[in-house]
């Protein structure tokens, strides 16, 4: 168990700067993401709280401790690769034991303590295979169990699951937080898949290009995202971001966009600058009442319908429950539910709230 | 019509990759068939090639002591066993090290071990014999080993250093997790990952030794005479003695293509691939 | 920001490259640089020891201006431009021809690593025999084809004399090449074939517009190998001629050991040798020019 905390961390390899005054604060037993795309810098981070890559500046602590300076063993952190890492020469009881051999622990110790993550694991028909006889599903738990077996105190995970389909992403998701549940230690898991991140954290750190663009829970992350970045990159589908802007009409402030107007409630304040606009698709309704606009795809998902409408000047995709015999080219009338209008500055491009 | 020309087309491949065959395995056929033969079918006007005269006395004879040829190939044996497995030890240990261990100044010991692939042995023999005649070394193992790992010692950190690059990064992170300090790294998990290519490579190694004409002939005169330097000899003392002649050919031969053979996979990956990514 | 770890395997990195840093040092380059000393110097055996004296480049004056040297030179330029374009071109036959499905089986590997397996002496004793004024198959084959009416001296007329070493040389050096060109032909992906063919390509068109563009690097670094292979030919000169007739087989490197190691001159031999470093240092050096700027292209 341990309390993770980063300060300042930054990394440069030559010119580039990888990661940017990068500050975090992990409790104990937590299970927090590093969620971003390709290149932004969050597998160098994990890297760097493992203590394989040096960092440029900064300091991480575990336990209120230094350990900057300690190597990856010191540190008592045990990590799950993204091809695994399976040495390939060993069978799975060997490779989950390989951190105690390299101790010295003596060889029933060994042998009981494998045989007891094996069985948590569901492995125990498979102690003597080799890797390479394993499936994909099967040898992300040895390298989860080669990571257990260390009681550790801090878990890292890097993109464990990229190389799993979809079908088997799932499942072993489920297990990955089944685990935490029942072990409960600190936990940092690093991936591009957004969807991942909100079903498995606690809190999540989204990151853009080496810098930490918001630390949050899910929830937070979610409905109140910080910027436009942060509001795009999570949720499926991307949400609609508009570069509208306000009017006064009516006595009321609308905010336009191309034909349409929608209308503010009479508590808001409007700022003095330009602000666009943003809504999920589970808040655009399609029904008796809103503007009219057209029908331009209709694109059914199983449980759900997508249907993106366009009116002069703008478009945005709806989501309905069940199928849907809309065509395109029909027209419906739609509505933006006032409550989950989320606005941004457009230049800085962080979220501001409005009343 | 297009059938035609297909059939026409293969037919034409087939006849080409026979004689294509046929060039690369004529010679050396008629090096074993002509071993196989006294000496009597041999000088006769038209090649006597009838069945009931293949014999192996050639090949008795010349293996008698006094021909040179089994102490030349005792000393090939020795002299390319031994520098195989120095270069294998020093050689895999420095790949391994350029490969993954930050050594400084990697790029100018690349360099080095590249630009050793391309200039002529004579410009570091004559040095290299004057030394030896100091120390005392010529016509010892030891000198001819020593002289011989100039030129393999390069070749074998070369093709190690990219095989070990090939090994994931992942597997050496998560040694190091585990707690392996990185000479335990090595041990345990580099070393019996590479051990299949390790072989290989010293099969390699072996082979460069054993072939090896120029630098034994300048450092060994007679207690060190290695197989190369007995059969050219052959060819220049008994050189009318045709079927003897080509019998310690094949027989110095033997052994080498014997192995080229059973290792022709790695050989062809390994060095040409090595060549490229130079 | 130390960490240890990071020092431990910089420490172990140092361990593990010394011994053989150190060797090379002693074996190469050391010797390199007493080469070059030794091309300025007259040495001469004395009793028990060397003489070493200054000369200067007079040994390099007297290279220039003797006429040995200079028909060597050609010759080995000779030598080396015919058997770069005879192996070159006839391992990209066998290349392609391999590369067909029908040449794709294994047997055709291990014919290949045949003649590359042998070793340079036991290939010039073959071919020796081969060669034979009396009893070789090559003049038994060519009289009853009728195409020569008299045995051949193969080995004994200056002129063909050359020629027959370069056709053995040839013969030897075909397979690797072969083998390396093949791998460079498996490397050109499938689909730019697809899209000549469906650009209305022919057979030709596709050779010169796919296969030969992806060739380049391949046939570039055959080229410069086969190169150097060639200025180092020794092996076949000793065992089939030892230069004669006329020291007219006597190809550079052949000449730099026989003035050191027959004649005694080794200062002479020394510059001999470091001329012939030069030439192969400046093919290596067209080697990385050709090549490095393609990579680069290639990253951007």
């Amino acid at each position: 168990m341990a309390t993770l905390e980063l300060l300042n961390v930054k990394k440069q390899f030559g010119s580039v700067t990888a990661v940017e005054n990068f500050s975090l604060f992990v409790n104990d037993g937590e299970f927090v993401t590093l969620l971003g795309p390709s290149g932004c810098g969050k597998t160098t981070l994990l890297n760097i709280i493992a203590g394989l890559e040096e960092m440029t500046s900064g300091e991480v602590r575990m336990n209120q401790r230094v350990v900057n300076h300690l190597s990856p063993f010191e540190r008592n952190v045990a990590m799950v690769f993204q091809n695994y890492a399976l040495y390939p020469h060993m069978t799975v009881a060997e490779n989950i034991g390989f951190s105690l051999k390299l101790r010295k622990r003596p060889r029933q110790e060994i042998m009981e303590r494998v045989a007891q993550v094996a069985r948590m694991l569901e492995l125990e028909q498979l102690l003597d295979r080799l890797p390479r006889e394993l499936s994909g599903g099967q040898q992300q738990r040895v390298a989860i169990g080669r990571a257990v077996i260390r009681q550790p105190d801090i878990f890292l995970f890097d993109e464990p699951f990229s190389n799993l389909d979809a079908a088997l992403r799932i499942k072993t998701r489920g297990e990955v937080k089944l685990l935490h549940q029942k072990l409960g230690v600190t936990s940092i898991f690093v991936t591009h898949d957004q969807e991942e991140a909100l079903s498995l954290s606690d809190k999540i750190a989204v990151m853009r290009q080496g810098h930490l663009e918001q630390f949050g829970t899910p929830e937070e992350i979610y409905s109140k995202p910080a910027s436009k970045y942060v509001a795009r990159f999570i949720g499926s589908p991307q949400m609609d971001i508009f570069e509208g802007q306000f009017e006064y009409s009516n006595n009321r402030y609308v905010y336009r966009i191309g034909s349409i107007a929608l209308v503010l409630p009479h508590s808001i304040t409007i700022p003095n600058k330009p602000i666009d606009m943003g809504i999920r698709s589970e808040f655009v309704k399609i029904g008796e009442t809103g503007f009219p606009a057209t029908v331009h795809l209709v694109q059914p998902v199983g449980p759900f319908t997508y249907i993106t409408v366009y009116w002069e000047g703008g478009s945005a995709t709806a989501r309905v429950n069940g199928i849907s015999h809309l065509k395109p080219g029909e027209v419906v009338q739609v509505e933006f539910a006032s409550e989950a209008l989320l606005f941004f500055d457009r230049e800085s491009e962080k979220r501001i709230d409005l009343w | 019509m297009f059938y035609f020309k297909r059939a026409i087309g293969s037919l034409f491949i087939r006849l080409c990759l026979f004689v294509f065959v046929g060039v690369c395995l004529a010679p050396v056929l008629w090096g074993l068939v002509t071993s196989c033969l006294p000496q009597s079918a041999l000088t006769s006007k038209v090649p006597d090639f009838n069945l009931r005269n293949f014999t192996l006395e050639n090949y008795v004879l010349v293996l008698d002591s006094s021909r040179g040829l089994f102490l030349g190939l005792k000393n090939s044996f020795l002299v390319a066993l031994f520098t195989s497995i120095v270069a294998l030890t020093f050689g895999s240990a420095a790949g391994y090290a350029l490969a993954r261990l930050n050594v400084p100044k990697s790029n100018t010991i690349l360099m080095m071990i590249l630009a050793t692939q391309m200039f002529p042995g004579i410009v570091i023999a004559i040095p290299l014999f004057l030394a030896m005649t100091q120390f005392n070394l010529i016509d010892t193992h030891v000198g001819l080993i020593i002289v011989y790992l100039s030129f393999i010692l390069p070749i074998v950190v070369w093709i190690q250093k990219g095989f070990f690059e090939s090994i994931p990064m992942d597997l050496e992170k998560s040694a190091a997790v585990d707690g392996a300090s990185p000479l335990q790294t090595f041990q345990y998990i580099v070393l019996p990952v590479s051990l299949p290519t390790l072989f290989a490579t010293g099969v390699f190694a072996f082979i460069e030794s054993w072939n090896e004409f120029f630098f034994a002939i300048i450092m060994t005169r007679v207690n060190v005479k290695v197989s190369s330097i007995a059969i050219a000899e052959f060819s220049g003392q008994y050189q009318t003695l045709y079927g003897q002649m080509l019998a310690s050919a094949v027989l110095a031969s033997l052994p080498i293509v014997v192995l080229a053979i059973l290792f022709r996979k790695f050989i062809l990956e390994g060095f040409v691939e090595g060549a490229v990514k130079a | 920001m130390s960490n240890e770890f990071n020092l431990k395997r910089k420490q172990m990195g140092i361990w593990f490259t010394l011994p053989t840093v150190i060797i090379l040092i002693l074996v190469l380059i050391y010797p390199i640089f007493a080469s070059i000393v030794l091309s300025f110097q007259k040495v001469r055996f004395l009793g028990q020891g060397l003489s070493k004296e200054f000369i200067g480049i007079a040994n390099y004056i007297s290279i220039f201006s003797n006429h040995t040297f200079q028909s060597a030179f050609i010759r080995s330029i000779y030598f080396t431009a015919i058997e770069v374009v005879a192996i070159l071109s006839l391992s990209l036959l066998a290349a392609l021809l391999l590369n067909h499905p029908i040449g794709r089986h294994s047997f055709f590997r291990v014919v290949l690593i045949i003649p590359w397996a042998l070793s340079p002496v036991a290939n010039a004793v073959l071919w020796k025999w081969i060669y034979n004024a009396n009893y070789g198959i090559l003049n038994f084959i060519l009289y009853s084809l009728g195409i020569i009416h008299e045995y051949v001296v193969w080995l004994g007329k200056p002129w063909l004399a050359l020629n027959m070493i370069l056709l053995a040389d040839i013969w030897k050096g075909i397979p690797f090449i072969t083998l390396l060109l093949l791998a460079g032909l498996q490397n050109i992906p499938n689909y730019l074939y697809r899209a000549a063919k469906l650009d209305g390509a022919n057979t030709w068109q596709q050779f010169v517009h796919v296969t030969f563009v992806g060739l380049k690097t391949p046939l570039v670094i055959s080229a410069v190998l086969q190169s150097i292979w060639a200025l180092k030919v020794f092996d076949l000169i000793y065992v089939l001629t030892k230069g004669s007739p006329a020291d007219s087989t006597v190809l550079l490197n052949y000449l730099a050991w026989r003035e050191t190691f027959s004649n005694l001159d080794i200062g002479y031999g020394a510059a001999i040798a470091n001329i012939l470093f030069c030439m192969m240092f400046l093919l290596a050096l067209a080697y990385i020019r050709i090549l490095r700027p393609r990579q680069t292209r290639r990253g951007e």
